[in-house]
């Protein structure tokens, strides 16, 4: 062994997992890799099955070997490194893949076994995992912007199983409909009530994680709040003119008309277009928040009872397009900029701008999601989705590259991403990716342990 | 006299020193005689020097001596073949001694002209006449002899025969001649006469004397006998010249110079003159062109350099320069100052016969004046860092934002994108194509919302400004269709429904205009139909561009086709479409309505022109100095325009300012094909043929004496140059700093910040 050739450098390492090595300095050869770092933390653990593992210095990836990585930066032979490890992601895995006519343009893994995608024809669709098409129900006129699963408590009746799913479109209206599912028969839809409120096309609907309310956001720059409840009656009068006659004949041959909802509150604050508005994740204190970001570049936080904007982030000319939420207090938004930028909401109002980072994309990041079922754990893992077709995974601890991106659809554009964990391949996380040329569906390997 | 007082002093000194002279006489006489011989002279030569070495040159003196009376004397007998000379020499010595120098001439009546002439005797080549040294019978002068050396002869004599090259022997007998010929040591070769001549005796005197560092000149006496004349016995001086008794002057100091002398001192002690004055070295002629320069003057101009000459002015001009004889006659008849060229080019055949130019003191003379009297000014070459030239700009990253990556592309299948508008919220594009495709998608994420399709071009498309009613005019085959798009709100639909469509017609027009309103009064509101449309009268062409005024009632129209401009103004609340101009010079490119002013931009081929609407008049014609203007477009200000033209050129008109352009921009590399403002940031945008798009900050002041600021941002690369043809045309978003461009390429891209 040249060992006098070899050059080693200290190294502390620290961690965040539930296997933290005893902080002492080792001396590391300068031509190991991820690899011999992980075998030698699953050796000086003495860890019963190996984890594999990864290694952040100063916010980056390690991908060659530390020699490699210091050479690069022009850092000193005799600086001890600090190097964080994370349990690593396996790379990620194509599934499935569920052709569309029409572009997607929002899809949802939220109820179990199936994916749910909303189209640019005005249909939504419903597929097993077994990527078979089950039902198609053509509910707006126009394109489906939007699509929301409402959490419902009470739903199940022997056999079928329904939910609620909300829709928004570009004909100014949001749609309730409920989905039937029963293993024998086919599917079923029923549209329950429309929400009137909108003078433009709807950009987003979100319900919350009770199931009680729904947010709508709109190009008008208005904000609604809705129940979920079904109005006996119209709400709002039908109006006297004669555009909406096709569709009344439409929804008439169907059965029954939808009831006309009126909004329970407009929240207004925003001055351009209100790209995205969700809400809080039902933890103990944003439970009634709701969070909104739009093209006048401000993220806003909603006191979403009393209708009242109680914080607001103004970004210097980033027009907002996606927005989610990485926990109660860090929102990450993605803007036409082709960044996606994380700001923590702990920071007092009076400070200006308070990213902490921002993620650099090579074309626009059209969306984002955070895995939606494990909200207790501490995660730092998010997806986002570009216009250049790939679809990338991120950490936030390592903001200067991702951890590993996959062009899904043969390049189209990608407009919606959700991510699930805990569906289908245990522990696994399945991400479904909407776009230009239908739906892909994709295994993102969390932390593998789990 | 001198001369014969010298003579007697000789014969004295002779007389003193009798004896020894006669011994040497007879010496030289033989010596003299005895010098045929080589050896014996030598012999007695050398005998001679060993006995007699100091009475030899008193010999010499003798023979030597022009003196007629020695001669006359002691030589007669040597001297026998020039008698008749010596009579001449006779005759000539007596006039010499009278005249002093030259000899008398005689006059002799001439045998040929009958006529006295005057006849000067022969001068005798003597050793003291300057003819002495040349009695070389080869006359070639003091030339290489090797020039003859491959001649038989050497030179010539004094009457030009040749003189044949002596035979020589060759190096043997040169060698013989040294053994056996006892002269040939005192022998030495003639260049001149190309063989050995011995040496005389007075030439080996000389040698010897050379060699014994002695005056070579054996006339030469160094220790002359001292003659006393005022010394010895009974010279003496007894008496002084004059008895006279010393003046008083000898010893009393002069009064006079006394005087002079203080006069001079009271000059210094005055200062009038300066003891130790520096004498000037200034000359008193110099070059006015080579003083230093000083502090006060400024430096003396460099004389400017006179033309250099050309090949006309050559002594063998090529042929072409050559005045015909019409051409050398008329140079001849015009005036002096007429003259285009002040010479006529004359051809030598070498320039020896090149004769002494004529105009030379006159070119002078001018050129000395030109020198003098011209006023001339002095070019400073300026030492300036070019860097240093170029505006301070601010850079373009403090001037976000501006668009500058492409975030999305739209694509028409076939066909090129000549027409797109953005509608006046932002969120929605219009396209139209080649093929009659209309597209209606989102701005930012690209779908295609909607599809329109007509028959032909789509020449022009603008989304109406108003926000209360929604819809859009495309523009194809003498046809303006107004199309309302989808998914509007009831009370925009019914609006924009009632304005176009109107249930009760307003009163026609008192004058029928050719243009035909007819809506589309059908309830379906699928609006595949277009809700009105204007029929242009037949074979105006396609509308080329549309525009609408900001209030969003009026609505103008320019037409390809040929005649009358094809430029109308509809106005929508009284279904009335009117042609402003009856007249127009030039084919209308663009029109353009003023952002605040009752004002009307018209462009046509090389000028804009701002006519008052209200007034109806020609307000003021700007000059672009394009030689085809393509685009135009007014700061939402309304004090700048931008015209863009086919020849590359950009030009910023301030209107407060001037007919003229502010600022002539040419960055593109080929036509401008499309500009625009933004309406709410300080941007605008141009497009060209090159496939590029360039975005510029152009901030504009209040304040009158600020001029507007054009920074450069960015260049936008990424539409493909098809059959020539770039972008088409571009439009700002109107409330995002977002770009929509439309290529020939058939894509229609979205540009982000």
């Amino acid at each position: 062994m040249a060992s006098t050739s070899e050059a080693a450098r200290p190294v502390v390492f620290t961690t965040s997992t539930p296997y933290p090595l005893p902080s002492q300095k080792f001396m590391i050869p300068t031509t190991w890799k991820r690899y011999q770092l992980s075998q030698l933390i699953n050796k000086a653990l003495d860890l019963p099955k190996p984890i594999p593992f990864d290694f952040l210095i100063r916010g980056e990836l390690l991908r060659g070997s530390l020699g490699e990585w210091c050479a690069e930066r022009d850092v000193g032979d005799e600086e001890t490194l600090n190097i964080e490890y994370i349990e690593s992601v396996m790379p990620p895995q194509k599934m499935s893949s569920l052709p569309h006519q029409d572009w997607v343009s929002s899809v949802s893994c939220k109820i179990p076994e199936h994916f749910i995608t909303g189209s640019y024809d005005g249909s939504i669709r419903l597929f097993s995992y077994s990527q078979q098409l089950l039902q198609t129900s053509h509910l707006h006129e126009a394109p489906i912007t939007s699509l929301s699963i409402i959490p419902q408590t009470t739903s199940s009746t022997d056999d079928t199983t329904s939910y609620l799913v909300a829709t928004a479109s570009h004909d100014l209206t949001g749609l309730i409909t409920r989905l039937f599912l029963s293993p024998e028969s086919k599917p079923k839809t029923e549209s329950l009530a429309s929400l009137h409120l909108h003078t433009s096309p709807l950009a987003s609907i979100s319900a919350n994680s009770s199931g009680t309310h729904l947010l709508t956001s709109s190009w008008d720059s208005l904000i609604g709040l809705w129940d979920t409840s079904i109005p006996p009656s119209d709400e709002i009068p039908l109006e006297a003119d004669t555009t909406r006659s096709s569709k009344k004949r439409k929804l008439a041959k169907s059965g029954e008309r939808p009831k006309r909802k009126a909004p329970l509150q407009v929240l207004k604050s925003h001055t351009g277009r209100v790209s995205k508005v969700i809400f809080g994740r039902g933890e103990e204190r944003d439970e009634g928040n709701g969070y909104s970001c739009g093209y006048d570049s401000t993220v806003r936080v909603w006191d979403v009872e009393s209708g009242m904007c109680t914080r607001t982030v103004s970004a210097s000319e980033k027009p907002f397009l996606d927005l989610a939420l990485m926990s109660s207090q860090t929102v990450l938004a993605a803007s036409t900029d082709r960044t996606i930028t994380s700001y923590d909401l702990r920071a007092p109002t009076s400070s200006i701008l308070t990213s902490s980072s921002s993620m650099i994309h090579p074309s626009v990041p059209s969306c984002i999601t955070t895995p939606s079922s494990s909200p207790s754990i501490n995660n730092h893992q998010f997806v986002s989705g570009a216009y250049d077709g790939v679809v990338r995974l991120w950490d936030l601890r390592s903001v200067k590259s991702p951890i590993s991106g996959f062009k899904v659809n043969e390049g189209g554009k990608v407009l919606c991403v959700d991510w699930v964990v805990g569906g289908g391949g245990g522990g696994k996380g399945m991400v479904g990716i909407g776009g230009e040329g239908g739906v892909e569906v994709w295994q993102v390997g969390m932390d593998v342990s789990r | 006299m001198a001369v014969t007082e010298a003579k007697k002093s000789s014969k004295k000194r002779k007389q003193i020193h009798e004896e020894p002279v006669v011994q040497v006489e007879e010496v030289s006489q033989d010596v003299g005689l005895q010098m045929l011989s080589d050896e014996e002279g030598e012999d007695e030569d050398i005998a001679s020097d060993d006995g007699e070495v100091d009475e030899f040159p008193e010999i010499n003196v003798e023979s030597d001596s022009d003196e007629e009376d020695e001669e006359d004397e002691e030589d007669e007998g040597d001297e026998d073949e020039e008698d008749e000379e010596n009579e001449d020499d006779e005759e000539e010595d007596a006039s010499d001694d009278d005249l002093g120098i030259f000899p008398k001439a005689k006059t002799i009546i001439s045998d040929i002209t009958g006529q006295p002439k005057l006849v000067y005797p022969e001068i005798e080549p003597d050793y003291d006449s300057d003819s002495s040294t040349e009695d070389d019978p080869n006359r070639t002068g003091n030339v290489p002899m090797h020039w003859y050396d491959d001649m038989p002869h050497i030179g010539y004599d004094m009457n030009g025969k040749k003189v044949f090259r002596p035979a020589r022997g060759d190096e043997l007998d040169k060698f013989l001649d040294t053994v056996e010929d006892p002269s040939s040591w005192t022998t030495a070769f003639d260049k001149s006469a190309q063989t050995d001549k011995p040496l005389t005796a007075e030439e080996l005197d000389i040698i010897r004397r050379l060699q014994a560092g002695e005056n070579p000149d054996a006339n030469y006496n160094p220790y002359e006998p001292t003659v006393e004349w005022f010394t010895g016995k009974g010279k003496e001086e007894l008496m002084p010249l004059s008895a006279a008794p010393e003046p008083k002057r000898r010893w009393v100091p002069s009064k006079w110079e006394k005087k002079k002398v203080m006069k001079i001192v009271r000059a210094i002690r005055q200062g009038r003159i300066v003891p130790a004055k520096p004498k000037s070295t200034q000359p008193q002629f110099y070059s006015i062109w080579s003083t230093p320069t000083d502090d006060l003057h400024p430096a003396p101009l460099p004389a400017p350099k006179p033309r250099l000459p050309t090949n006309a002015e050559s002594y063998n001009p090529p042929p072409e320069y050559l005045p015909t004889d019409d051409e050398r006659k008329e140079w001849e008849t015009q005036d002096k100052e007429d003259r285009e060229r002040e010479f006529l080019p004359q051809k030598y055949g070498a320039l020896r016969l090149v004769p002494a130019y004529g105009e030379f003191i006159r070119e002078r003379f001018s050129r000395q004046l030109d020198l003098y009297l011209a006023p001339r000014i002095q070019r400073m070459r300026l030492q300036i860092d070019p860097n240093s030239l170029i505006p301070k700009l601010p850079s373009p990253s403090s001037l976000k934002p501006f668009p500058n990556h492409k975030a999305l592309k739209f694509v028409h299948a076939k066909g090129r994108v000549r027409c797109l508008s953005i509608s006046p919220d932002g969120g929605w594009v219009v396209s139209g194509d080649e093929d009659g495709v209309v597209s209606l998608w989102e701005v930012i994420v690209g779908r295609e919302v909607k599809r329109w399709k007509y028959e032909g071009k789509i020449g022009a498309l603008e989304w109406c400004p108003r926000t209360d009613v929604s819809f859009f005019v495309v523009g194809v085959e003498d046809h303006l269709h107004f199309v309302v798009p989808p998914n509007l709100p009831s009370p925009v639909l019914a609006l924009t429904q009632s304005l176009l469509a109107p249930a009760t017609l307003p009163p026609a027009p008192a004058t029928p205009s050719p243009v035909k309103w007819s809506s589309n009064h059908s309830v379906d509101p699928s609006l595949e139909q277009p809700i009105l449309t204007l029929s242009l009268p037949p074979s105006t062409g396609v509308p080329k561009q549309i525009t609408w005024h900001r209030r969003g009632d009026y609505l103008a129209s320019v037409s390809s086709g040929e005649g009358q401009g094809g430029v109308w103004i509809h106005q929508l609340s009284k279904r009335h479409s009117q042609a402003p101009f009856k007249k127009i010079r030039g084919a209308v490119q663009l029109v353009l309505f003023h952002p605040t002013k009752p004002h009307f931009f018209v462009a046509t081929q090389r000028y804009v022109r701002l006519y008052n609407l209200a007034e109806q008049k020609l307000l003021k014609t700007l000059m672009p100095g394009i030689k085809w203007i393509s685009s135009m477009d007014v700061h939402p200000s309304g004090d700048h325009v931008i015209v863009g033209g086919y020849d590359r050129k950009l030009c910023w008109f301030d209107l407060e300012l001037s007919d003229k352009p502010y600022k002539i921009l040419r960055y593109h590399t080929r036509a401008l094909r499309s500009l625009q403002f933004h309406p709410t940031y300080p941007l605008f945008a141009s497009s060209s043929d090159d496939g590029s798009i360039q975005v510029f900050h152009a901030r504009v002041y209040n304040d009158l004496m600020t001029d507007p600021l054009i920074v450069p941002l960015k260049i936008l690369r990424g539409h493909e140059v098809s059959d020539g043809l770039g972008v088409l045309e571009v439009k700002w978003c109107s409330r995002q700093p977002w770009l929509v461009s439309a290529g020939a390429d058939g894509n229609v891209a979205v540009w982000c910040s």
